[in-house]
């Protein structure tokens, strides 16, 4: 599943390169660095999930994105003499956003593998990692190699390195998931034995859990996979130079272990409040904030996707029902292709391929996604709604001299709206569970700060339950809301 | 008033209308029996064009009204008052409302006016009281009764009706027949397609006889009634009288 939807960005990529002028892979004379410069900010993807190298934390009062890798961004940046933008997306998307000119490098704890290099380029390494295996705390002297774990379930995240790695354990049964949290949880419920994950990562999480332990791996690994580099697009090497000189300086510095002990910090805080105390204050207390940040971004897609949504299907079941050429037609591919594709999808390739010509921020293209979505599903329900008004109500209507809009207006459509509100009801209800898929091109609605709650919290299911319940009331009050309309309109 | 010539409409290959030439005058009352399925309905949707006829014209007051544009062909239609059998008042509206939607709207009359147009013609059919009444809560006799003074609401120059009692509980037939015997008197121009031959013998002035898609037979009730010439209305009228 996970590998299709890869594929299927690979060939997304492939199809979108069809549209832009072919660019010279190899001859560049520093236009990648002029264009960052002239534009005065270096756009940096990560993946916030990923403590100590990229996470959550308040500084100054204000959610932001730290961690060792972000201060390397932030050093690259001041040497580039440039303002740094972070965009945080899933790790699954950051390739393709960097690809699709989403963002300009990618700082993610990203091992260079051979795969990777066939598509991207990357920066010299500025950490050596290592690999390590994560246990349930009460397995600690159960499982304590590779050959222990012989022909179990084993854990790791979709799409990294660490996919690879498991493969040396025999007979493993290999379980791949997009979320980290995800996988943690997994490990605590009993459903997988280990974890196959990044050393210092591991580290962080069983130094703040005490229901995990983790120990070096004692895999075989190559050269290669042995430490994070920056990912650039191919042939922008004037930018590469650039950054590797930066990264040269910070080696010689010897500034990771300093950015570390700093990120180690932030990870302490999460657990004190600002005048160093430890939080006593509850769940909701601590991170309530996040939870409503979330719910105020999922209702304004929900409400903006019903509203365009609304407009475009209208729109949409009027063709449909034309006689003009070429409307209905055009009207009908639109509605069955949309109808027929995964909203995922469509929400990739909105993000993905805009990002080619022009930069549309990831909540309007997320919206424009959405709302072109419920669009072709609200067009087949007016179009059955207007199709169930007896054809009576039209002809008595047009026969009193009413024209065809008027009829339309005032006659066929209320009524028609009564018929289908209960359907209408449903797609609304759809679109604020569905709004959720656009947290995979990193826009902060609810189920995206869960993910950011639950990897600064490290509580695997409370926020989930949290944001079930906040889903719920949502979805209930909009229930509710409609039926008071649906009486209002009831003379029966 | 209304001259049709030559008039033929096909659905497909169903050839249900075949060259009817006709013409009905200022005042007059008309009623159109006939076997179900000779293209009664069918005739009377063509005069105001609910139906486009496959072939010849329709004038009405001066005007051909086949071929004619949208707009004006709304403006005419606002003088033919047509009035259906299954009713199709708009379940969405008040019995006052259903009156005034149309004037108001695409006439552009006042709306205090179109009110009190509504509330007289309301009156006039005897239903004074249900002003505020939605469809679903009137008998169908009542609502027959609201859906001709929907019609009349326009100020109609003719109204046309087709089987306005074919869908009434018996009881109710009465009712609407006399709001619209009392409409013929007061000298409305009338189209009447209907299987109430009492109501055509006392109120018609004149009375077709449709068959096959031809008008077989025209004449006064009399003529018609109690001799009729051709022999598909003999065998007709002796099936329903
Ligand atoms: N919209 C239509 N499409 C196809 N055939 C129709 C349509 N309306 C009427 N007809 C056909 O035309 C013929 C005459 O119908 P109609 O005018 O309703 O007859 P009447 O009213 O005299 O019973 C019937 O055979 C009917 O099936
Ligand atoms: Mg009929």
């Amino acid at each position: 599943m996970k590998k299709g939807i890869k594929g299927f960005i690979a060939l997304l990529i492939l199809f979108s390169t069809l549209f832009i002028p072919a660019e010279p892979v190899l001859a560049e004379d520093g236009s990648a660095l002029q264009r960052v410069q002239d534009a005065g900010v270096l756009v940096v993807g990560t993946s916030a999930d990923f403590p100590p190298f990229e996470f959550y934390a308040v500084v100054d009062g204000e959610r932001q994105v730290v961690g060792m890798d972000m201060m390397i961004a932030q050093k690259v940046a001041d040497d580039l003499g440039v303002e740094l933008q972070i965009q945080d997306i899933g790790f699954d998307s950051l390739l393709p956003a960097l690809e699709a000119r989403n963002v300009d490098v990618v700082i993610a704890g990203m091992t260079p593998t051979a795969e990777r290099r066939r598509s991207v380029d990357f920066s010299d390494i500025y950490f050596q990692t290592f690999q390590n295996i994560m246990i349930r705390a009460e397995d600690e002297d159960v499982y304590d190699s590779l050959e222990s774990l012989s022909g179990l379930t084993v854990g790791v995240q979709s799409g990294s390195l660490q996919e690879d790695l498991a493969q040396q354990i025999p007979d493993a049964e290999i379980m791949s998931l997009t979320d980290l949290n995800d996988l943690l949880l997994a490990l605590k419920t009993n459903r997988i034995e280990a974890i196959v994950m990044q050393g210092p990562n591991a580290e962080a999480h069983a130094g703040h859990d005490e229901d995990l332990h983790t120990f070096v791996g004692g895999f075989e690994l190559d050269d290669d996979d042995q430490g994070s580099a920056i990912a650039f697009r191919q042939g922008e090497d004037s930018l590469v130079d650039a950054v590797n000189e930066s990264l040269a300086e910070i080696e010689e510095q010897n500034l990771t272990e300093e950015y570390l002990a700093e990120a180690g910090e932030y990870m302490a805080q999460a657990e004190l409040d600002e005048d160093g105390e430890e939080i006593e204050e509850g769940f909701i207390a601590s991170y309530w904030e996040y939870f409503l940040d979330g719910t105020l971004i999922t209702l304004l897609i929900s409400a903006s996707a019903v509203f365009f949504g609304l407009i475009l299907g209208s729109l949409l079941a009027l063709m449909r029902l034309s006689k003009v050429f070429l409307l209905k037609p055009l009207a009908t591919a639109y509605v069955e292709f949309v109808r027929g594709t995964p909203l995922l999808i469509q929400v990739m390739f909105i993000y993905f391929a805009s990002g080619m010509f022009f930069n549309l921020p990831a909540l309007t293209a997320g919206i424009i996604a959405v709302s072109l979505n419920s669009g072709a599903y609200i067009a087949e329900i007016i179009r059955s709604g207007i199709n169930s008004v007896n054809k009576g109500q039209d002809e008595a209507a047009r026969s009193l001299g009413m024209s065809k809009n008027d009829s339309m207006r005032y006659i066929v459509f209320p009524q028609a709206l009564k018929n289908i509100w209960p359907a209408l009801g449903n797609e609304f209800i759809t679109i604020i569970k569905e709004s959720s898929i656009v947290s995979v091109i990193g826009v902060g609605e609810l189920i995206f700060q869960t993910r950011v709650v639950r990897s600064i919290s490290f509580q695997g299911i409370l926020p989930l339950f949290i944001t079930m319940l906040i889903y719920f009331a949502l979805t209930f009050s909009l229930t509710k809301l409609l039926n008071f309309y649906e009486g209002r309109m009831n003379h029966d | 008033m209304i001259k049709v010539n030559h008039l033929k409409k096909s659905f497909g290959k169903n050839e249900v209308l075949k060259d009817i030439n006709e013409e009905f005058s200022q005042g007059e009352v008309v009623v159109v029996i006939g076997p179900s399925g000779s293209g009664k309905s069918t005739f009377l949707r063509c005069l105001n064009l609910l139906e486009e006829p496959s072939d010849g014209e329709i004038v009405f007051e001066g005007t051909t009204l086949t071929g004619l544009n949208e707009k004006d062909l709304n403006q005419l239609r606002q003088k033919m008052g047509m009035v259906f059998q299954q009713f199709n008042l708009f379940p969405h509206k008040t019995a006052k409302q259903n009156l005034t939607i149309a004037p108001v709207k695409s006439k552009g009359v006042d709306k205090h006016q179109a009110d009190q147009t509504a509330v007289k013609l309301l009156r006039q059919v005897g239903l004074g009281d249900k002003e505020d009444a939605y469809p679903a809560s009137l008998s169908g006799g009542q609502q027959q009764r609201v859906a001709i003074a929907r019609a009349l609401a326009m100020d109609p120059d003719v109204m046309l009706f087709d089987e306005p009692t074919s869908a009434l509980d018996p009881e109710m037939v009465g009712e609407v027949l006399k709001v619209m015997k009392d409409l013929a008197q007061s000298g409305m121009t009338m189209v009447v397609v209907t299987h109430e031959m009492g109501f055509a013998r006392e109120v018609a002035d004149r009375v077709l006889f449709m068959d096959d898609g031809y008008i077989v037979e025209s004449g006064t009730p009399d003529m018609i009634f109690s001799n009729p010439k051709n022999e598909r209305t003999q065998d007709f009228l002796s099936k329903v009288l």
